[in-house]
């Protein structure tokens, strides 16, 4: 048996291995590492509080005692480094006895609080007490400190505290964030923000998963609950792609806490390899579950009858709204019905609304979230390799060399990915080149930060593939199986300026080069793209091009290396991949393959809707552009609020009143609902079985922890009920029965170790290559201000701002501005300015932002008070037919009312100092 | 006349038939003297008893299965109501299958207080014994002597923990209250009163002609066959086999007095009556032993690991505190394992089977309740007497459905 | 001849009967429940109630949900609340503490594991009433047994080893909640370059 330290645990590292003598068995030791972990493989559980796995050992509790011969002392374990022959014993009775005197010390000194802790039934130190029978101890002064209330979701609670350290080295070696410090105050360490300031911080939630003591307390849930009444479920978080395993823990239909994997209980790490995620959640998972139980939930069926809704029985719902489409159906046509679904449905939800509205409702008119971006990393990967997704595991992500990050704020949209990122730099020895327009934090942690001008990630993408081409860099292997490809892409890019580069991107080429040198020569190089790419202008092309740079570096061909394209929602890709899109069957089968749609038909005893070019079905823009036109009668939303998410330019209002049916199934009332006729509520992630499909395409198992509350059913109950009133019963007992059905679909779907399947290069490919490289002369704007739609960590589309806790961290509806523009405009933070683009203008907050660059504002795409969004434009993507929304150029203007403030508190000034002199006057 | 009309084998069809059979009969679940809900399916030929089947399981709470479920600690309360009459004894092989695995010894003052209560809890099983025999069989005026006597113990029992019949007084490492002046006292003054009501019963019982017919010579079991049918306590010494776990495998403070085990000769329900009151005259006597004898010192053992704190040691120290919450929520940690550990109720051999894989909750608990083998003996011992005796059969040894059907 | 007698002259019948009738002189043992009722000692484990700090009348309850825990028959459900003051968390209570007395078993277990002497028995036993849900007791009801059987409740708890007779010494020990701070009084210390924690616990190495 080897120890192995996650440390410098990567792949091309060297092992040396040591003999070391553990009570009395030789044992195989890596050279250099810590004893502790010598000492763990064997088998032996040394206590400690001090230790978690994922960051190197710290040695503050003086628990894993052991004695080394021809050593007088006892010997901390965990700090310690194996030295070859070593003698270690490490089960006499003086370390027992030292291990007590450890305990002993915390237990002088802590408080009484056992009876009102969160952490009593599952805490460390009363586990250690228990465990080393600590007894008759010498009473001692317990400390007295008050609680620290101060920071938004944790309180610290230093009388309890045993100064582990475990909460400042989880912060800093795991998360590189590094918020947390100790620090002496009335001459008592505590542990806070450096300084003793108020905590603010992104709110992890990870110092306090790994408190083996109650003294970091989650401020929601804090003195409502104990661990024995708790029922705990796991499954997965239903926010972003990530995918991440959750515990809900509940009591009595009431979610408490959210954890997860990391805890004081998971700390040795015994089944945890390199690679491996450290076992933690966000702030979104951890402290995003009140709107499960919120009172706004919607919890009837509602009808809405001369402008005004009335709860009305699921029965009579069903058979109204099961008639009124018929009636559609049987007048118009099913062309004249449309359907969208989010990507927050489970799959088997998704793929039971397609099969819903292609066999029974006969159209092809169904749509997603992943519209908005994600169908064109899809649609140019299905288009060059036959492949739907990303081409990594996480662990791979993990443990890769070279990661080449375009225009994704990693750490905001996906944060918990983030981390494997973070430590295939920090702990594998990765580089990580991060090229976004503003600084974000990946992009000041990275090895080689990119900052690049606003709008130039095309250049940018451009720039890199002709560095590989023309360094001759590229991947030998292509260039021998693909030589026309090769070819026809080296004559595309030839034309391309390495001057209109540099200066468009701001960076210099040489950078250029080395980002092109670093992934080109990479081992295990990953290229990750996410948002800024593919939800705006140009993007398709832009994930072609990004394709072209993956192929010429080999990352398709490579082991361990691969394309992550990233999608916002939290099942997007299964949304893709169940084919909720008029483009796929379920499997990212094309619709108009002849002999898979015999399959289909075959299996669901219906004929689909015609594929022939006439009819290939409708996407999102053409929907509301078919409706405008009066085409569409009906509309089918499932979770999707296209009136709250899409500008006001998009005219989405007047297209959904020209439609005489909308449906729409949603567990709040959106802006969307407020006109649909029909209102059905459904379940959230906590009520619902299923399944998610993460970012990389991994299944995972969604549970229901408590079932749907009042009269809330879930989605596939719907579509089911609504089937067999419309005449063509679709009928399941348990989602099951849809898992299972899918599995005979699309064989393998559910598998834990399914690849992704690289396909042949298009034939195509070669052809088409010159054409997105051609330089389009872009109209020379004299924008100085782009507005851009951001992700926020704290937020996850429109589904979080219905959640308390997370509201209460972060409601900011604040217009980010760089120093140097808010300067120009003499604003300060909280200011109103005036934001004008060519389609209105408003007044909104604004709150300077160091990390943007001057030029860029940006708005969380969250809030939507005031309408920001309304200001943007829209563009349709020719290729994808995806929806752009998120930039546009702006105008800022110092806001009527700020110079009324100024004037105001000028004034104000004025007659304090005209009073003052004059009291003074009076004086003298 | 024989010869010209030989009898034949062959029916007349003119006669009436007149058909013998068996008679099935069902006594219970709801007889007034089947000592719980016991349903016995009697097959009758004429008076006489062929064969009588005890259909149990009417008073089934799956006990065993709960156990699984609670802290070992928590069980107490269950093991109450098991052989609801003699709660103690319950507690008492209870708790001492639960030391021997944890390995733990108690201090020797709650030793005694154990066997103390012990054995007053076995005179009054007798006593109850005693009192439910003789009315089951007509002497009702037997029935109110010795319930007066198990009054004045049961109030002792009051004063002691608070409850009559559901005592959970036992804990593990000790008891869960020591014993004032006021219940010392009280016992001995019962003790000492004690023979002077014995021979009231005797006086009512012992001669009387009634009594003799309806137990002598019934249900008769040999000491062989009482040992195959696995009986126990003064079941098994009514027919003459001295095995008796107080003096077999000593525990309590049974090995520091001086007390005899009565054997009985022939095996009969009369015998069984005779041990019986022999026992309560030897319990009363290792009672005013083991109180002239009793020692100071604690009444529960300092282990911190396994009981549970005093209470005012919780209000103050921090590790009290810890292990308080640690034992009343999670339980205490047992080492894997398993053990039996018979203890000599009055009823006989209650045992307790526990297999623990560490934790503090047992894997499996089983208990080999007394009442529940008997009655695998039953038949035998119903077989060939008259319906009458069969309400004799079922007090002779003194079932408790509560216990047998768990 | 003395065996025929006996037969003949019922002798054991006869000593029986006048053992039977000499109990007409002894003094009777029945009590007429319910016009007599028995005194009950203090250990007698009756209803059980909750409790208050005599001399600031605060519920002693914190709403730990450790009787929950530690009954055998999951009888107690208690849901735990904050007061706040000001923003401030003030104390821990059982907002909700319903007690089934129809599951309960009165093995005291509760008692014994209530880490602050929050609940008591009482030596009342008469729960008859008309209707079953007022069998459930609540946290208002089990105040209210509490403060009519206080003197029991006391009793009870000494009785059994729970409390001590002593009031000072009882007096001693109050839940003192952890008290929260809203502003920084004192000036923080300088932000540290590299935030090192010297080793918590000295030990010889």
């Amino acid at each position: 048996m080897s120890s192995v330290n996650k440390q410098n645990a990567s792949p091309d590292r060297k092992v040396e291995l040591i003999d070391i003598v553990i009570d009395g068995k030789t044992v195989q030791a890596e050279e250099g590492s810590s004893l502790f972990n010598a000492i763990k493989w064997t088998g032996v559980e040394l206590p400690a509080m001090c230790y978690h796995y994922s960051f190197s050992p710290f040695g503050s509790c003086g628990l894993c005692l052991v004695e080394v011969e021809g050593k007088k002392n006892n010997v901390r374990a965990c700090t310690a480094k194996v030295i070859e022959g070593m003698v270690v014993n490490t089960q006499t009775e003086k370390m027992v006895d030292a291990q007590k005197a450890a305990i002993e010390k915390h237990l002088k000194t802590h408080p009484l609080d056992c009876p009102v802790c969160d952490k009593d039934g599952q805490c460390e130190l009363q586990d250690m007490a228990y465990d080393l029978e600590v007894y008759d101890i010498k009473e001692g002064k317990r400390k007295v400190i008050p609680e620290d209330t101060r920071a938004v979701a944790l309180d610290f609670n230093m009388e309890r505290c045993i100064l582990c350290g475990q909460c400042i080295n989880v912060c800093k070696e795991v998360q590189l964030v590094d918020a947390l410090c100790f620090y002496k105050k009335d001459k008592a360490k505590h542990v806070g923000a450096h300084g003793g300031e108020t905590l603010d911080c992104e709110f992890c939630g990870d110092c306090l998963a790994v408190c083996p003591v109650g003294a970091i307390v989650n401020k929601f849930s804090k003195y409502t609950f104990k661990p024995w009444q708790l029922e705990k479920t796991e499954t997965t978080c239903g926010f972003c792609s990530d995918g991440c395993t959750l515990t809900l823990e509940t009591k009595a239909r009431e979610i408490k806490v959210v954890t997860s994997e990391l805890s004081y209980t998971s700390k040795f790490g015994f089944d945890i390899e390199a690679g491996d995620g450290h076992g933690g959640i966000c702030v979104r998972g951890r402290f995003g579950f009140q709107y499960v139980m919120s009172d706004k939930r919607l919890t009837l069926p509602q009808v809405k009858n001369n402008g005004e809704f009335l709860e009305i029985p699921w029965f009579k719902a069903m058979i109204e709204i099961a008639k009124r489409l018929n009636d559609i159906k049987a007048a118009y046509g099913g062309d004249a019905i449309a359907g969208l679904i989010s990507g927050r449905c489970t799959n088997e939800s998704v793929y039971l609304f397609q099969r819903f509205m292609r066999s029974v409702l006969d159209t092809n008119n169904i749509d997603t979230a992943a519209r908005y971006g994600h169908m064109n990393s899809v649609l140019a990967l299905q288009e060059t390799l036959k492949i739907g997704g990303a081409t990594i595991s996480l662990q791979e992500l993990a443990l890769s060399d070279a990661i080449l990050m375009v225009g994704s704020d990693f750490t905001e949209t996906n944060p918990i990915t983030a981390l494997r990122v973070k430590a295939s730099m920090a702990e594998y020895g990765g580089k990580l080149m991060v090229a976004h327009n503003t600084e974000t934090k990946m992009l000041k942690l990275a090895t080689l930060p990119l900052q690049i001008a606003v709008g130039s990630e095309s250049h940018f993408i451009q720039g890199l593939v002709k560095a590989v081409l023309s360094k001759g860099l590229a991947d030998s292997d292509f260039i021998e199986k693909q030589p026309a490809a090769y070819t026809a892409l080296k004559s595309a890019v030839a034309q391309i300026s390495e001057t209109v580069v540099a200066e468009k991107t701001g960076l210099e080429w040489e950078k250029i080069e080395e980002v092109a040198q670093t992934l080109a020569l990479s081992k295990r190089g990953v290229l990750l793209w996410a948002e800024d790419i593919v939800s705006k202008t140009g993007a398709y092309q832009n994930v072609q091009r990004l394709i072209d740079l993956a192929l010429l570096c080999g990352l398709f061909r490579k082991k361990g290396a691969g394309i992550l394209p990233v999608c916002e929602e939290n099942n997007e890709q299964g949304a893709v991949d169940m084919g909720a899109v008029p483009e796929f069957l379920p499997g990212q089968i094309p619709f108009d393959l002849e002999d898979e749609r015999q399959r289909f038909e075959s299996a669901w005893h219906a004929t689909l809707p015609s594929a022939s070019a006439k009819r290939p079905g409708l996407s999102l823009p053409e929907i509301i552009e078919a409706a405008h036109r009066g085409e569409i009668k009906a509309l089918y939303l499932v979770g999707e609020n296209p009136l709250g998410t899409l500008p006001a330019s998009m005219k989405v209002r007047e297209a959904l009143e020209k439609i005489d049916l909308i449906i729409c199934q949603d567990p709040f009332m959106s802006e969307t609902a407020e006109i649909a006729d029909y209102v059905l509520p459904v379940a959230t992630f906590a009520e619902n079985e299923g399944t998610y499909t993460n970012i990389v395409g991994d299944v995972n198992r969604v549970v229901e922890a408590f079932s749907p509350r009042d009269e809330v059913r879930p989605d596939w109950k719907i579509f089911s009920d609504l089937s067999k009133n419309l005449g063509h019963p679709i009928q399941y007992r348990a989602v099951e029965e849809i898992r299972a059905e899918i599995n005979t679909l699309v064989p393998g779907y559910y598998r834990q170790d399914k690849t992704m399947q690289i396909g042949d290069l298009s034939e195509d490919f070669a052809r088409h290559v010159a054409d997105r490289y051609k330089t389009k002369e872009n109209k020379k704007t004299d924008t100085t201000v782009t507005l851009s739609l951001q992700q926020s960590l704290y937020h996850s589309g429109k589904l979080s701002t219905h959640d308390e806790n997370l509201m209460e961290i972060n409601s900011k509806n604040f217009l980010q501005i760089s120093p140097a523009d808010a300067e120009a405009l003499q604003a300060e933070t909280g200011d109103l300015i005036n934001i004008k683009s060519a389609f209105g203008q408003l007044e909104v907050k604004i709150e300077v932002a160091e990390a943007l660059p001057k030029g860029l504002v940006c708005y969380p795409i969250h809030f939507n008070d005031p309408p920001v969004k309304d200001l943007m434009t829209v563009e349709v993507d020719a290729k994808s037919k995806a929806i752009y929304f998120r930039s546009i150029a702006v105008t800022l203007a110092r806001s009527a009312s700020l110079d009324l403030k100024v004037i105001a508190s000028e004034k104000a000034l004025q007659e304090r100092e005209e009073t003052e002199s004059s009291a003074k006057a009076e004086q003298t | 006349m024989a010869t010209e009309n030989p009898p034949t084998k062959e029916r007349n069809p003119h006669l009436p038939l007149l058909r013998t059979e068996e008679l099935l009969l069902n006594l219970g679940p709801q007889h007034p003297s089947t000592h719980g809900v016991l349903k016995v399916i009697l097959s009758l030929e004429g008076e006489k008893i062929i064969k009588s089947e005890p259909v149990l399981g009417f008073l089934h709470r799956g006990v065993e299965k709960i156990a699984e479920n609670i802290t070992y600690n928590q069980f107490i309360p269950h093991t109450d109501r098991l052989d609801y009459v003699c709660a103690m004894y319950n507690n008492f092989a209870y708790v001492r299958a639960i030391e021997k695995l944890l390995n733990i010894t108690v201090p020797e003052r709650a030793e005694y207080l154990r066997t103390i209560v012990a054995e007053v809890q076995r005179i009054i099983g007798h006593l109850f014994w005693l009192g439910t025999q003789a009315l089951d069989i007509g002497a009702m005026t037997v029935f109110f002597y010795t319930f007066r006597e198990r009054e004045v113990l049961l109030d002792i029992f009051v004063d002691l923990c608070g409850a009559r019949l559901t005592t959970s007084w036992y804990r593990v490492g000790g008891v869960e209250r020591d014993f004032d002046e006021k219940i010392i006292a009280d016992i001995y003054r019962f003790i000492e009163s004690f023979h002077e009501k014995i021979a009231e019963y005797d006086t009512l019982l012992i001669n009387n002609r009634i009594w003799l017919a309806r137990t002598k010579n019934i249900a008769v079991i040999s000491g062989e066959d009482a040992i195959a049918y696995g009986l126990s306590g003064s079941t098994l010494r009514g027919s003459g086999v001295d095995y008796d776990l107080r003096k077999v495998a000593p525990y309590g403070a049974y090995d520091k007095v001086e007390w005899t085990v009565p054997l009985g000769k022939k095996g009969d329900t009369y015998d069984r009556y005779w041990v019986r009151m022999e026992e309560m005259k030897e319990s009363s006597k290792i009672v005013k032993q083991c109180l002239d004898q009793l020692p100071e010192g604690p009444y529960k053992a300092y282990l911190p690991k396994y009981v549970a704190p005093d209470k005012e040691r919780v209000f103050t120290d921090m590790e009290s505190m810890i292990y308080q919450f640690k034992l009343y929520s999670d339980g205490f940690d047992a080492p894997p394992g398993d053990i039996y550990c018979g203890t000599e109720a009055h009823k006989g051999e209650l045992g307790f089977y526990i297999v623990s894989q560490g934790g503090g909750k047992p894997y499996r608990l089983k208990i080999r309740a007394p009442s529940f083998v008997h009655m695998g003996a039953f038949d035998f011992m119903a077989k060939g007497y008259m319906i009458a005796d069969i309400i004799t059969i079922f007090g002779t040894y003194d079932i408790v459905m509560g216990e047998c059907d768990r | 001849m003395r065996k025929f007698l006996h037969n003949v002259l019922f002798i054991e019948i006869m000593k029986a009967l006048k053992l039977v009738f000499s109990h007409y002189f002894v003094k009777e043992v029945t009590l007429q429940y319910p016009h007599e009722k028995t005194l009950l000692p203090n250990t007698q484990r009756g209803a059980l109630c909750l409790l208050r700090y005599e001399e600031t009348q605060e519920e002693r309850c914190v709403g730990c949900d450790l009787c929950g825990v530690a009954c055998p028959s999951a009888c107690i459900t208690v849901v735990s609340e904050v007061d706040e003051k000001e923003g401030q968390i003030v104390r821990r209570y059982a907002s909700s503490f319903d007690i089934d007395i129809t599951k309960c078993v009165f093995c005291g277990f509760c008692v014994e594991a209530c880490p602050v002497n929050a609940l008591a028995m009482t030596k009342m036993y008469e729960y008859s009433t008309i209707n079953k849900r007022d069998l459930i007791f609540d946290k208002n009801k089990l105040y209210d047994i509490g403060e009519k059987f206080h003197g029991e409740a006391k009793g009870y708890l000494v009785a059994h080893n729970q409390e001590n007779e002593d009031e000072e010494i009882v007096s001693q020990y109050r839940y003192r909640f952890p008290a929260s701070r809203q502003e920084d009084e004192t000036e923080p210390e300088k932000k540290k370059a590299a935030p090192k924690l010297e080793a918590a616990v000295k030990t010889n190495d």
